[in-house]
């Protein structure tokens, strides 16, 4: 009887805790799969930036005699920079996922007589090969400094350091990707081009 | 007794599944990676880098002019002076290889519209223009670009960068440019450069041996940017800067900044410093240098495209 008892007691409760751990677990997995954009049960599916791209920049600048101060001529120059530079990240790595977007926009950026270049490297600026196996590129940090030349019109050229880390994701798992770059500018009234790099991506050898 | 085991199993796997449950529900950030727990490899390491691609030669007019230099007490516009400094820098851009040659500035040649002269007076006569004229009839070249400075300029341009590493081929005691230096291999102040560019009353080749030091501080010039440069890839700006400053010249901008950047990559070594053959003479009692037929050969070769 008091098997019986225990035993006519215990199924009710063992179905609810069943049903309890199978709705925690499905909660589990729902939870999981909405905070990483599902990237984890749906690998195909591309991934909400865990954090909207933002590049950290500090810039200083070079100014002829007699115009505006380095500092005013700094603040002036950053936040055309900072676009180009978001513009650069964006094309490289958080738009580049699943490699449907192409490299035009990305070599769009470079100053003509070293695009022809670029094309050749793109592996070293960007996702480049491993672009159509990613479905998400989730931005890490970002930071930049520049030195600005700046002119009587304007800013006129720079050099910036770029670094970017961030984790891209796949159907076979995520990883971090990451880039640093010495890129040299030439402004182009409204925006920047690159004139020449110098680059790296992936894990430090 | 049958039904004992098995419920403490199932106990035992709700309460296994309770856990997991909690801790995948409650846990903020699941990586994707979960599933192996480690962090695949997504990007392979790469390196690259690039310069500007631009045309094939390039010659560039670099003059040093004796006006607009108030702290040489040298009054006049910089533009209208003589042009006491003269290289002809001619660049393989695709080979990249070059050829600094130096025009010793009493070089008696023809001037167009005004006969035969020294070739320091053609910039007097009609500016940078007929000075670019008159180099390239006599050399059969066309020349891209000129860019011209001042004994300020130079001096200026020398203490900006911090100084040009040049290797001084002989001991100088010339109190005439007030060049004082040893033997070797060593770094220039900007007075120092303008004093080894201008010393030649006590030189054992006159005008040739000063031609040639000038091709060696453009060199030395050349090496001491890329070594800065290698360092800190900011100085690229530092230099325009400087040059912006100090310099004038018909190079547009987009097109100083690719040269500086292509000028990263030519290593001086495949650069040859050339002075152009000639011999001392005179004309009309007025001493002058004569241009050596070897000249016109130098002018045929580099016009073929052999810098040498």
């Amino acid at each position: 009887m008091i098997v019986a008892a225990r035993s006519n007691t215990r199924p009710p409760l063992l179905c609810s805790a069943v049903l309890a751990a199978a709705v925690l677990l499905a909660a589990g997995c729902t939870s999981g799969g909405r905070s990483e954009g599902g990237q984890a049960t749906t690998p195909t599916t591309a991934a909400a930036p865990a954090q909207p791209l933002r590049v950290r920049l500090v810039t200083t600048a070079q100014v002829p005699p007699g115009g505006l101060s380095a500092a005013r001529a700094a603040k002036r120059a950053a936040p055309g920079l900072e676009r180009f530079l978001d513009r650069y990240l964006s094309a490289a790595y958080v738009n580049a996922a699943g490699g449907e977007a192409g490299w035009d926009g990305l070599l769009g950026l470079f100053d003509k007589p070293v695009r022809a270049s670029a094309r050749k490297q793109l592996d070293a600026l960007s996702l480049g090969q491993a672009a159509p196996t990613v479905t998400a590129v989730r931005p890490g940090q970002a930071t930049a400094k520049a030195v600005v030349l700046y002119g009587d019109g304007g800013p006129e050229a720079a050099t910036v350091r770029v670094s970017f880390d961030g984790t891209a994701d796949t159907a076979k798992g995520s990883g971090p990707v990451r880039l640093r770059s010495v890129l040299q500018l030439l402004a182009t009234g409204d925006s920047w081009r690159i004139a020449a790099f110098d680059s790296r991506t992936g894990p430090p050898k | 007794m049958i039904r004992r085991p098995l419920t403490w199993i199932a106990a035992l796997g709700l309460v296994a599944a309770l856990t997991v449950g909690l801790v995948v529900a409650v846990s903020p950030h699941r990586p994707a990676t979960a599933q192996s727990g480690q962090a695949i490899t997504v990007q392979r390491a790469h390196a690259g880098s690039a310069t500007p691609t631009v045309k094939k030669r390039i010659v560039l007019l670099t003059i040093g002019s004796d006006s607009g230099a108030p702290k040489f007490g040298r009054g006049g516009s910089v533009e209208t002076g003589r042009a006491d400094a003269l290289q002809l820098v001619v660049l393989d851009t695709v080979r990249q290889r070059g050829a600094v040659v130096s025009f010793p500035r009493d070089s008696y040649v023809p001037i167009p519209g005004h006969g035969t002269s020294k070739l320091n007076a053609a910039m007097a006569f009609g500016g940078p223009p007929l000075l670019v004229q008159t180099f390239e009839r006599l050399t059969g070249l066309t020349i891209d670009y000129y860019a011209l400075t001042s004994f300020d300029g130079l001096t200026d341009i020398v203490n900006k960068v911090g100084g040009v590493q040049v290797n001084v081929d002989m001991n100088l005691r010339d109190h005439f440019a007030g060049a004082f230096l040893d033997k070797g291999r060593q770094t220039l102040d900007g007075s120092q450069a303008l004093a080894y560019a201008r010393a030649r009353k006590t030189l054992p080749g006159g005008d040739f041996d000063r031609s040639r030091h000038q091709g060696q501080i453009l060199l030395g010039g050349l090496g001491t940017f890329q070594r800065q440069v290698a360092r800190d890839p900011t100085r690229v700006m530092t230099w325009l800067a400087v040059m912006r400053d100090e310099v004038k010249t018909d190079l547009p901008f987009p097109e100083l900044l690719r040269l500086a950047l292509l000028a990263t990559r030519v290593p001086p070594s495949r650069i040859q410093n050339i002075p152009v053959p000639s011999v001392a003479g005179s004309a009309g009692g007025a001493s002058v240098v004569r241009l050596l037929p070897g000249a016109y050969s130098l002018f045929a070769r580099l016009r073929a495209g052999q810098l040498s």
